[in-house]
């Protein structure tokens, strides 16, 4: 019988987009068992976003996480990394990311997920040969976009590179949820067939509201495994639902393996979880074709009309979206997704808040269009192109990594006997962003049930006075 | 009802009465062994109940200690987002008072959604008075240095 597994972005991805990315290590620990018995072939358990919010919010350290998931988690776990930009979006010298993969893989990471968010392959070179020399599986994943250049042409050959990059497994990331049924047909196939015996996977999210549809073709296609999520946090900007589509895969006469049981019992934690943090779930998005149109992802644009309200424009978002469309044309296709939807919106604020197209350009966007970080999709054009100005001597053609000087002397003169962990920490962080990493963490619970879960949540609300809980002959009271 | 454990189906339905049914005092559940009895505090609010998480949101905007006349010669900012006074943070700051400027100077930089824009001083003369400090807010139009002119 043909088989579809599934690899977990409950702990990762799911809270990124459903929670702002605040689902504490606390939080994770009393389910990991049943996770473990819910059947997934891997777990992700770490991504940039992830990293950089344990460190500015969480006041976590992201490695003491990644070493108390993988210790605890017997399914294989997964961890993402931006290939040469790491958990940043600025470039890093090939020395800092070989040592965050050697770290990576000392923790206890199996599988070794990256992506450059223009699909310039040249940029995970350095983090694929760390990774397999320290024995991770390397998971290449090719980013989705819609544009007139990003043709099903173009991922075969990006999946050809990755093949040759011998990557162990290939996926399609679809950060903005834009594939559709129709194009997944013609697509899928073709990346199937040029990955020839390496699993190919998909990472879709939902805001379209037609990933689960979309997944049931990669099924169809011959895709070996779907990213998914815990049913509370799942649909919305997250990505679909295992439960939903381990259903369609076994409709389709595949098999999956996955417990429903214990399916259930993490989706009746997750569930109760949202209520107990105040937290949203997850629900199914209404289709919006706006979405095709300027692929700015939902949280931008919430955040775009909140600094367009402090300058009093918001009435101008409609044509800034207009204007978006237009930039990321002129700018060559890049895929609206961090930094670089960043780059496109705040060049399209610009040339309709100055009232004249590209009369100032930011330093970043400038570096973009100059190679800086890597190839362009499409070459430049329109407008953009007159006013640049882009002099032969800014332009870079090689591998960007090339271009930067090791960092880790410097730091190890800096940080005499530092941990790996701690040397790779302060490459990426201000020494006083770090500080509130040393206290000690909290005492981790591995096991909960609703009873004690309903007598912590009693305990903590300000508005009851008096609360008793009597069970099997224990009775608890709590009194102000 | 049989004897059982209390699910977390049921601890939704407690906590889904307790938060909302404000009008009563008093809550008593019995579920097969399990027996909860809740007491709300007089005048408590509703929704009062999350622990309030610091957050990680930017420092409160500081006003400049001069008042400017709105036509002083200075720096404006030329769009929303943060300003720095420094390109990076244990460098020296661009400008200080008593610095001297031309138009193509770089006075600071200010970061929205996380892209580094330059700002040159745009004028000719010497910083009196710088208004912002560093990694504040600022505000499309807002003054960020005072200048002499020469």
């Amino acid at each position: 019988m043909k088989r579809f597994g599934f690899v977990d972005v409950t702990l990762r991805d799911a809270h990124q987009c459903l929670w702002g990315t605040r689902m504490t290590t606390a939080m994770m620990t009393p389910i990991l068992e049943e996770i473990d018995r819910c059947g997934y072939d891997t777990i992700n358990i770490l991504g940039g976003a992830v990293f950089d919010v344990c460190v500015r919010y969480l006041h976590e350290d992201p490695f003491a996480r990644v070493k108390l998931l993988c210790e605890r988690l017997r399914t294989p776990t997964d961890a993402l990394t931006r290939g040469q930009s790491l958990y940043t979006f600025e470039l890093f010298p090939d020395d800092v990311v070989e040592l965050n993969a050697k770290v990576l893989a000392k923790l206890g990471i199996k599988v070794f997920t990256v992506y450059d968010a223009l699909n310039d392959n040249r940029n995970l070179e350095s983090s694929i040969k760390a990774g397999r020399e320290a024995g991770m599986k390397i998971n290449g994943w090719l980013t989705y976009t819609l544009s007139p250049v990003h043709t099903d042409a173009y991922y075969v050959a990006r999946a050809k590179e990755l093949v040759e990059q011998k990557s162990d497994i290939l996926c399609i990331k679809d950060p903005t949820g834009l594939l559709t049924p129709e194009r997944g047909r013609s697509l899928f196939s073709a990346v199937v067939q040029a990955a020839g015996p390496i699993p190919v996977q998909l990472h879709s999210h939902c805001q379209s509201g037609l990933a689960p549809e979309v997944y049931q073709v990669a099924i169809e296609s011959g895709f070996a495994h779907g990213y998914t999520a815990s049913e509370p946090l799942a649909n919305g900007a997250s990505l679909p639902a295992t439960e939903e589509i381990a259903g369609r895969a076994e409709r389709l006469g595949f098999k999956t393996g996955m417990n429903r049981k214990a399916l259930k019992r993490v989706a009746d934690y997750f569930r109760w979880l949202c209520v107990r943090e105040d937290k949203p779930a997850g629900v199914p998005a209404k289709y919006d074709p706006a979405l095709y149109q300027h692929q700015i992802p939902g949280g931008m644009i919430s955040n775009l009309r909140y600094q367009l309200q402090t300058m009093k424009i918001e009435h101008r978002l409609p044509e800034i979206l207009e204007e978006a469309a237009r930039v990321r044309k002129d700018l060559g296709y890049p895929i609206a997704v961090s930094p670089f939807a960043q780059y496109i919106v705040t060049q399209a604020v610009l040339n309709v808040v100055q009232g004249e197209r590209y009369k100032t350009i930011p330093d970043e966007v400038r570096k973009y269009a100059a190679g800086c970080y890597g190839k362009l999709a499409a070459p430049i054009s329109g407008d953009f192109l007159d006013r640049i100005d882009l002099k032969e001597k800014d332009l870079v053609s090689n591998r960007p990594g090339e271009n930067l000087e090791p960092w880790l002397p410097r730091l190890r003169r800096e940080l005499p006997g530092a941990l790996d962990e701690e040397l790779l920490l302060a490459a990426f962080y201000d020494r006083k962003l770090l500080a509130p990493l040393s206290k000690p963490p909290p005492q981790y619970s591995f096991r909960t049930t609703p009873l004690a879960e309903l007598a912590g949540w009693l305990a903590q609300r300000r508005d009851i006075e008096y609360a008793r809980i009597r069970f099997a002959g224990t009775e608890m009271t709590f009194s102000s | 009802m049989a004897s059982r454990e209390l699910s977390y189906q049921d601890l939704l339905k407690i906590a889904e009465v307790i938060r909302t049914a404000s009008h009563f005092g008093e809550f008593r559940l019995k579920v097969g062994d399990i027996e909860v009895n809740v007491r709300r505090a007089n005048g408590a609010q509703v929704g009062s109940h999350a622990p309030v998480e610091p957050k990680g949101e930017p420092e409160q905007r500081v006003l400049s200690k001069t008042e400017a006349p709105a036509d002083a010669p200075a720096v404006h900012a030329p769009m929303v987002g943060t300003f720095y006074r420094a390109p990076a943070p244990d460098a020296p700051p661009f400008v200080e008072a008593g610095s001297k400027v031309e138009p193509g100077t770089v006075v600071g930089i200010i970061e929205v959604m996380k892209l580094m824009n330059q700002v040159e001083a745009g004028l000719s003369g010497v910083v009196r008075e710088v208004l912002v400090g560093n990694a504040q807010s600022v505000e499309h139009g807002q003054p960020l240095m005072l200048i002499d002119p020469s």
